[in-house]
This record gives structure tokens, sequence and C-alpha cells, in this order.
């Protein structure tokens, strides 16, 4: 994608038995930049997160990391996250930051959750849940933040304020790689994408120029390029 | 700071949570009842120390297995079905020291609810058994608190092993309801399965009754009986000896407790 990537993969796969996650996955992931990865469900977005992250272990290629040294290179935001309850948002802000030495009102205030710090995690919506989570991905300032669907099954307004907080930790410097559903506000947020189906990448490229190959917008071109109209995905891809 | 310091973060939040469960607290006065009954049932408060190790002894063995697996089934199923387990491979805290906390945390929990009842108990003999009791004995013979503290140790190490079993099953459970079935069958295993598999060799011929003592001590719950008989009920009789090398019961609850930790934690990093 650029000449400045913090993360690249080199044939990248994971199968789990004889199904394969991912597929031969080269790409790499721009540095100071928001990175989408857009599919259908079962496409390997997860997947690939997990790879990036070295939760999991791919069965061959690579993951190569290019950032900064740091006490923690990622912060990582999983699909569903849930605290351990017993615990105020403030206490569980603690645990995290106690980790490594951060300060948990600065991440509660990064989040806009300062005003529930007393509430029980289990009294919290699952749009507060997710700032919470936010707020612990960004623990020790982490170079690269990944979020997995930080705003699926939420409301509108809720999406919203999440891609905001999204929108505004990308722009202290950080590099950012989310997957997402809410092409709208995936296609507002994200600098570079990539359209990943049944664990191959089928595009890459800026949402401007992913949009062109259609004309219409983005979902017009996420759905022409899940429906297999190979020449648009071999015509501009710029992998 | 250190991957020490992470640790304790995880300890201390393992036993603030444990503070703030009530259940634990039940747990401690249900377990106090049932070893003061059976005490007193037995009468064995009123004759020593030793009287009252004898009494308590057989529901005690099979009491903390139990009361370990109710404390520790959910120790890491839990953090793994929340993801948490995955969030901590972010941060600068190795597996070892994630389930080294956890396990640290609910050890003081099973600790509590295991040792305070017991030494309850030591105190109520102190308070209702005769003089002769009262002192250190330094020789064999003679009943004494310094057996009894023995035993309390004894029991506390044999919590330890049971939890750090009861932890490696719980990483490999991954879930709730998997590990309460896990937890139910290392229960088993635990309490009865040792000495059913060493007498079944014995029946089939694979041990001789000289190699019986040996093979019951390698077992958790054989290694421990073994050393109450050895270091608490034989030492107040000279005329008997010990059925179990003392030895090799301690290094196999040693062993035990390390393999199954380290187990623990290796299972949790390859996951």
């Amino acid at each position: 994608m650029t000449a400045d990537p913090s993360l690249s993969t080199d044939d990248l796969t994971k199968s789990y038995g004889d199904v394969i996650a991912l597929d031969s996955v080269s790409l790499d992931v721009p540095a100071s930049a928001v990175t989408g990865f857009v599919g259908p469900n079962g496409s390997g977005k997860t997947t690939l997160l997990e790879l990036l992250l070295g939760i999991e272990r791919p069965t061959l290629g690579t993951v190569e990391y290019n950032g900064p040294e740091a006490v923690r290179r990622f912060g990582y935001l999983p699909q569903q996250p849930t605290f351990r309850p017993g615990f105020t948002v403030a206490e569980t802000a603690a645990f995290y930051a106690g980790l490594v030495n951060d300060d948990p009102d600065r991440l509660l205030d990064t989040v806009g959750l300062a005003a529930v710090a007393d509430r029980p995690v289990t009294g919290l919506s699952g749009g507060m849940r997710r700032l919470l989570g936010i707020a612990q991905a960004l623990a020790a300032d982490p170079p690269v933040v990944v979020l997995d669907e930080p705003a699926s099954g939420l409301d509108p307004a809720m999406s919203e304020r999440i891609f905001e907080v999204i929108e505004a930790i990308a722009a202290e410097g950080r590099t950012v790689v989310l997957s997402s559903h809410d092409l709208p506000l995936v296609e507002r947020t994200a600098d570079y994408l990539a359209v990943l189906e049944s664990g191959e990448v089928r595009a890459t490229g800026s949402p401007a120029s992913l949009r062109e190959r259609t004309g219409g917008p983005l979902h017009e071109t996420f759905t022409s390029l899940l429906a297999g109209e190979t020449s648009v995905v071999t015509g501009g891809s710029d992998e | 700071m250190t991957t020490v310091d992470r640790f304790w973060r995880v300890f201390a939040r393992e036993v603030q949570a444990a503070v703030r469960t009530r259940s634990f607290l039940a747990l401690t006065l249900v377990t106090g009842v049932a070893i003061f009954g059976v005490a007193t049932a037995g009468g064995g408060p009123a004759g020593g120390y030793v009287p009252t190790v004898v009494d308590v002894l057989v529901v005690v063995e099979i009491l903390v297995p139990t009361l370990a697996f109710a404390v520790g089934y959910r120790a890491m199923a839990d953090p793994i079905a929340r993801g948490e387990l995955d969030v901590m491979e972010t941060y600068p805290l190795p597996t070892w020291g994630y389930v080294g906390g956890t396990y640290a945390g609910r050890a003081v929990v099973l600790m509590a609810v295991v040792g305070v009842p017991l030494a309850a108990l030591g105190v109520h003999v102190a308070m209702t058994a005769g003089p002769e009791t009262s002192v250190f004995a330094s020789h064999r013979g003679v009943d004494s608190p310094l057996l009894y503290l023995r035993f309390l140790a004894l029991t506390l190490l044999y919590g330890l092993v049971s939890l750090s079993l009861v932890v490696l099953l719980s990483v490999i459970a991954g879930s709730r309801s998997r590990a309460l079935v896990l937890a139910l069958a290392g229960g088993l295993v635990l309490t009865v399965g040792g000495d059913v598999a060493v007498f079944a060799a014995l029946d089939g011929g694979l041990l001789t009754s000289d190699s019986l003592g040996g093979a019951l001590a390698v077992t958790p719950a054989g290694a421990y009986r073994g050393l109450v008989f050895d270091q608490v009920l034989y030492v107040a009789v000279p005329t008997r000896s010990s059925f179990v090398s003392g030895w090799l019961a301690t290094t196999a609850l040693v062993g035990w407790w390390v393999a199954t930790l380290a187990g623990a934690a290796a299972v949790a990093h390859l996951r």
C-alpha cells in the first residue's frame, strides 16, 4: 500500500484442519493511518487481525512488525469485549493501566467514560463496553491499535461516537487497524481498505480508489467485488 | 515496572474479587460447620489433637479437593471465554505471569476457606482437651499442638496441589460449562481415582504388596494421607511406622504441584 508499513504480511495462511481461514495473504498496513478490513462474515477478518497481533500462530507465512519499539506494541479491542464482573469502570481501567504504569483517568477521558467511572462494568451498555475496551487498548500508548468490529450491533449514534473516538486516536499518529461491516463509517474513517472474501484479499486501496471502480458508493464496490467481478478486482488492485 | 509487579497486579485483583464474593464467606462457614460437626461427632476435640485429626482426616481428604474445585474451576475458563487472555497477550506480561497471579490469588482464597475452619478447630481443641495436649512435644508418643500444625500445613499443601490441578483443567476447558464437567471429573480422579488405579494395579499383578506403599505415595491423595500418618498420627504412636516413604510422598506432592502449574501455563500459552 505504502512505503512505510507498520505491519507486513507475507503469504499469511491459517487453516484449522481442512478449513482454510486465511489463504496466502500478503499486504502492508501503513503507519500512522487507519486501515479497514471489510468483508462478509467468515471472510477471515478476525483471523487476520489475530495473526497480526500474534494471538494466533500462522500455519504458513509471516507477519513483520516494523513500528517503533514500545512497552506495548499493540492495543487490542476484541469483537465482544467483556470485563471481570464485580469491578467498576475506574477499577477496571486502573487494572489495565496498572499493568503498564499508565494513568487510568487519562484512558477514561480519552474515550469519554470519566462520567461513569463509578459504574459497575456489568451495568454498562454494549457501546460503553466497547469504549472501555478501547480505553484498555490505549493503555501504554501502543503505536498500533487493532479493533475488531468496534461498532457491530450498536445503534447509529453509538457507532458514530465509537468512530469519532477512533478518528481521534488515529489523529494522534497511531496506526489503527479495524474490521467492520459499517461501510459508510469505514469509508469516512479509513485511509486504506482491504476487501476480504473466503480468506483471500480481493482488493486493496484507498476508499476513493475502490469507489472509482464502480463509480458509486463503497457498498456498490463491495458488492461487485464479492459478486466475483474479477475484472473490477484485477483492473485496479494495488496488490 | 517488572513482570513481578504485573504478577502482583493480577494476584491483587483475584484477592480483591474474592473479598467481594460473599459465596466464599458462605463456603468457609459451611466448611467450618462440616469439620466441627465431624470432629464433635467423633469426640476427638475432648481427646486431643491427634484424636481430632483421626476424626476429620477422611472428610478433609475429600473436602479439600472439592473446595479447590469450587474456588478454582472458573479461574482460567472465564478469562479465556471473556477474551481477556487474548487481550493480555498484548501486554508485557508473560502467560505464566497471568496464570501464576490468578493461581496465587485463588490459592489465598482456598487457604482461607480451608485454613480458617481448621485453625478454629485447633483452637477449640486447645480449649476443650486435657492439659497434657498443651505441650509442644519434641519426642514421639505425646499429643501436641505441633502435630496439629503439621496436619494443618500438610492439608494446605494438599489444597495447593488440588488447586493447581483445577487451574490446569480450567485452562484446558476454556469455557465455564466444560470447566464444570472437567472439574467434577478431576475431583473424582483426585479423591478416589488414584487409590482405585493403585488397587486395580495390585489386583492385576502390576504391583506387589512391597511396592504398594510407593505407588500410593505418588498419587496426590495417597501422598497427603501417607504424610499425615507419617508426620502426625504415627508420631504419637511410637510402635507404628509409616506405610509410605515420607520423602517420596513429599516429592510426589511437590512434583504434582509444580507439574500441573507449569502445565497450566504451557497450555494457556499454546492456546
